[in-house]
């Protein structure tokens, strides 16, 4: 009996606490919407992280999607009158590349082009770097993080390890002669050290090439960009169509 | 901030809810859409090119 009494009371006094709210402290009214909008930020923050995690790897997928179709590929061919390769515009689809270390299935899309444009739907091909299979540095670029995350396992590339590129021009077979070796730190430059993918990489940029090189570029850290990581290898063969 | 929204949507307090929650997603569309990719682009957090 007494506690239903002290509910009642205490139930009286909560209705007549709405008459109240005028007397309500500035302070606290202010005070709450802060901490609402901190809050919100937080959110806001988090929903950032699923963006870049998760969102961008569905346009991803979309878009390669659209350039498997635009490559005309049927049971892994290349279609039979395929855009030559010095034809293609800038985020065309380019051809392909395979990477035996990241997964059997690990397959891509090349795009045509590394502007940001160019690398949300896919590997871009550096535009100013010769076609696979050429003397000179055919140089790739991919994330690492994010739209779908291609280069996801990058620090895994061992020297020796294949690269595989088709395109309709044929198919050609690097061997990576340089790479990360399973160091997460390995093969780290700078965001400016275009030098990795001139045509003799490491001599200056007017050196006549000899050799028919790959070089693979991505970002480090894995989450950031402050400076970029490579991998390059040679090739060891292939079949030109 | 959120209190003052919902007192100021019209209606009984399921259909304030529903637009409460079409509200949310939309602004949620919207970040996806727009902001994110605008700010991804802008503090050049995935930059993967060498030059």
């Amino acid at each position: 009996m007494h506690r239903k009494a002290a509910k009642g009371r205490r139930r009286a006094s909560a209705r007549n606490r709405p008459q109240q709210p005028a007397k309500r402290n500035v302070a606290a009214l202010i005070a709450g919407g802060v901490g609402e909008l901190m809050l919100t930020a937080g959110a806001v923050v988090l929903l950032f992280v699923v963006y870049t995690l998760w969102g961008t790897g569905i346009q991803t997928a979309n878009a390669q999607d659209d350039l498997r179709d635009q490559l005309g590929l049927e049971a892994g061919q290349l279609e039979k009158e395929p855009i030559p390769l010095d034809e293609l515009e800038v985020g065309d689809a380019y051809g392909l590349i395979r990477i035996p270390r990241f997964g059997e299935d690990w397959e891509w899309i090349i795009v045509q082009g590394t502007e940001d444009s160019d690398l949300k739907n896919g590997p871009g091909h550096y535009l100013d770097s010769v076609d696979p299979g050429e003397v000179g540095n055919f140089s790739i670029a991919a994330h690492r993080s994010g739209h779908g995350e291609p280069f996801a396992d990058f620090p895994e590339l061992e020297v020796g390890d294949i690269v595989e590129i088709e395109t309709s021009a044929g198919t050609f077979l690097y061997q990576l002669d340089d790479a990360p070796n399973g160091d997460p730190d390995g093969n780290r430059i700078g965001i400016r050290d275009s030098w990795v993918v001139d045509p003799v990489p490491g001599e200056p940029e007017e050196t006549e090439p000899t050799e028919r090189r790959i070089t693979l570029t991505t970002c480090w850290p894995r989450w950031g960009s402050s400076h970029r990581m490579y991998a390059t290898g040679i090739l060891i063969g292939g079949e030109e169509v | 901030m959120y209190a003052w929204i919902w007192r100021h949507l019209p209606g009984p307090w399921p259909l304030r809810l529903l637009i409460y929650v079409i509200l949310i997603a939309a602004i949620i569309y919207a970040l996806f859409i727009w902001v994110f990719p605008w700010a991804e682009d802008a503090f050049n957090i995935s930059e993967v090119t060498v030059g």
